[in-house]
């Protein structure tokens, strides 16, 4: 059927769209509105953007009390096209669900203890070497291993993950250990977004079959292996798109980016 | 090493070694000749090892339970590796055959096969290409015995016809957004028992799904494990079917309803692209009439508002809301189970894939945590998180208490 365009206009009044097949340069601009209303503009100059696109800041601060200061300087991730919004940006933002971090506590730990005495603890060493720990805010939950090393999961923000970590850090040292903060580092990041209209996935696996993966009997998504940025998407006939394995926010709007006028091209209203 | 029996004089004396204890024994007559120690020296036994379990003689008499489990495993894994071989070779050669269907010949669920599948492409590095619906239509249906040999006159139906009609349904059911993602399996089997209805309405009306599979001696094993998927798919097709049913011009806007539509199959499919057409339009010709309705009344609200003294208000009872109005048309009969926002994109679509119409749970996104990472972590919400020392006896207590009962 032919796509009806009056029906569902873009949010910012696009040019005319790109050709479904051609991919899109990277567009990602400092000037879009990358943000929750809470995280600070960006702004032209990649070097003051303090929050926003962070990459690795591995820091070895001290715990107890006091608030460190970044005195590490922000490595400069994927280039960003200044000046100029890219004429076909989607409007669309992913939002961030999930963020997988690491950290090194720096000493050796007694699970037994820690789950003796702590009240948000659990511990199953039959089923699973680390003890299982939670706090409410954030929401979030950590495998603290034996070794020290510590796994966080659950945060929705690469800094609520940092605080997060750091919350479990002074649970463990409050316990008795001499934990430390070492080599904090941001593994996994999922984000999820709507493209809100429906998508022929079958169309799109004959189009992009060494990218793409649909076996309707396994699973009801297209896997969507991109190589760059090295993300995954899982793109559903709903409209609905979850891109996961970004080390950085920067890779997973840049994903979004490179796939919406692909998925545009798929779109078709009966 | 004695050389002779001292019973029977043979000189056949042979080395036994019988529970680790040496023995020198006559073959001939069997006796004795001498033996080692039955005891070992001290030194001897911190050094030897006990007879494992797998070379003493009870593990053929009595297996180990957990051995006959490993193997029925390697058992039942060695028969979905078989069949993921078919199935890649059957892919490689363009003979569609669908996972579903070697999962209920060996008797295992899609999930287990699909993951040794997966494996097992990865470990071999094999290119897995896609099969469509379509491709496994035609051995489908073949497989179907409905021959006029086979059944009666009024459900015999050649292959070929029943391919013809089931593969323009599924057409059909993939504009209207049926088909994907879903399982193809239940799909076909909806696609077919439809089509099969459909070719001779009169007297196929009355036969169910489960009936229709018995006459076309379909294998219980192929379609009972997804007959609630296939009901689910059936009562799918017919909407889309009454959906353009209603559009025929004949029927001059009489009712269509799901259990009557298939005798009008024929004559939709006939028609089918200028049917969905007119119902697309018709469908967003009375969106815009409501939203127009609902802007009108607006407006006379507006008015109303500013001439409050007036009491115009009582002019306009009903604010005709656009949304609530769109999820009360016929399109999206179940207003109840309608759980979208009022505005939502999917209100101004005829046809769209179920799970985006049909959404139960509404997604609440938590309140974002305004945060720098670096704060001050207080100490009383750790501490918060730390079992008193009160907490920590009790908790022992109960440990002992629950051990000594056990």
């Amino acid at each position: 059927m032919e796509q009806n365009n009056s029906l569902t206009p873009f949010p910012q009044g696009l040019a005319s769209p790109p050709g479904a097949m051609t991919p899109v340069m990277p567009i990602f601009s400092p000037t879009m509105r990358y943000n929750t209303g809470l995280t600070p503009q960006p702004v032209q100059n990649t070097n003051t953007t303090p929050q926003l696109y962070h990459s690795q800041v591995s820091t070895t601060t001290a715990l107890p009390g006091n608030t460190p200061v970044h005195t590490t300087p922000l490595t400069p991730m994927t280039p960003i096209t200044p000046a100029t919004p890219a004429s076909e940006s989607s409007g669309i933002l992913p939002q961030l669900q999930n963020i997988v971090s690491t950290v090194n506590l720096g000493c050796k730990l007694d699970l037994k203890t820690i789950a003796l005495r702590a009240r948000n603890a659990e511990y199953n060493p039959k089923r699973f070497a680390a003890v299982i720990m939670r706090i409410r805010e954030p929401r979030t939950t950590a495998l603290i291993f034996s070794s020290g090393k510590m796994v966080c999961t659950g945060a929705k923000s690469e800094v609520q993950s940092r605080l997060a970590a750091r919350k479990y850090a002074r649970v463990v040292q409050k316990l008795g250990f001499p934990a430390k903060f070492l080599d904090f580092k941001i593994q996994n990041m999922v984000g999820s977004c709507d493209v809100k209209f429906p998508i022929r996935l079958e169309g799109l696996v004959l189009t992009h079959q060494q990218f793409s993966s649909y076996e309707p009997e396994l699973f009801p998504g297209l896997i969507y292996r991109m190589i760059k940025p090295r993300i995954v998407l899982l793109i559903f006939v709903s409209g609905k798109v979850v891109l996961t394995g970004a080390k950085v926010r920067a890779e997973i709007y840049e994903a979004f980016e490179n796939i919406y006028p692909i998925l545009k091209g798929f779109r078709k209203t009966t | 090493m004695p050389s002779s029996c001292p019973e029977c004089g043979s000189s056949n004396v042979v080395e036994d070694d019988l529970y680790s204890q040496r023995q020198w024994v006559c073959v001939d007559c069997g006796s004795v000749v001498s033996e080692g120690h039955l005891t070992t020296t001290v030194s001897d036994e911190t050094q030897g090892r006990a007879v494992p379990y797998h070379a003493s003689t009870e593990v053929l008499k009595k297996p180990c339970r957990n051995l006959i489990a490993g193997f029925s495993r390697v058992r039942a894994l060695c028969q979905i590796l078989g069949g993921c071989c078919v199935l890649s070779v059957c892919r490689q050669c363009n003979w569609p055959v669908a996972m579903g269907t070697i999962g209920y010949l060996l008797g295992v669920d899609n999930a287990t096969l699909g993951t040794v599948y997966r494996e097992f492409t990865k470990a071999l590095n094999i290119e897995i290409s896609t099969i469509g619906i379509m491709d496994m239509l035609e051995s489908f249906c073949y497989d179907f015995k409905l021959g006029p040999q086979q059944v009666e006159e009024v459900f015999a139906e050649p292959p070929q016809r029943l391919v013809d009609r089931t593969s323009a349904l599924i057409e059909l059911a993939a504009d209207a957004w049926i088909v994907t993602g879903r399982q193809p399996l239940p799909l076909l089997f909806a696609a077919v028992y439809l089509a099969w209805q459909s070719l001779n309405p009169t007297v196929r009306m009355k036969y169910t799904f489960v009936k229709f599979c018995k006459i076309g001696k379909a294998p219980e094993q192929s379609w009972h494990r997804s007959r609630d998927s296939v009901v689910k798919r059936l009562k799918e097709l017919r909407d889309v079917l009454c959906k353009l049913g209603r559009e025929l011009p004949w029927l001059r806007g009489g009712t269509v309803e799901p259990n009557t539509v298939v005798p009008l199959v024929d004559d939709i499919l006939k028609n089918h692209r200028a049917l969905l057409l007119r119902a697309v339009r018709n469908y967003e010709q009375q969106l815009q009439n409501e939203s127009q309705t609902a802007q009108t009344t607006e407006c006379d609200n507006e008015l109303s508002d500013s001439n409050r003294s007036e009491s115009h208000s009582s002019t306009t009872p009903e604010l005709m809301d656009p949304d609530q109005a769109g999820c009360e048309n016929p399109a999206d009969k179940q207003a109840t189970d309608c759980q979208l926002p009022p505005d939502h994109w999917s209100k101004r679509h005829l046809f769209l894939p179920p799970c985006v119409k049909n959404r139960k749970r509404q997604r609440v996104d938590a309140p974002q945590l305004e945060v720098t990472g670096d704060e001050e972590i207080s100490d009383s919400e750790i501490e918060s998180y730390i079992r008193s020392q009160d907490e920590i006896e009790m908790y022992l207590k109960v440990q002992k208490e629950l051990k000594k009962m056990a």
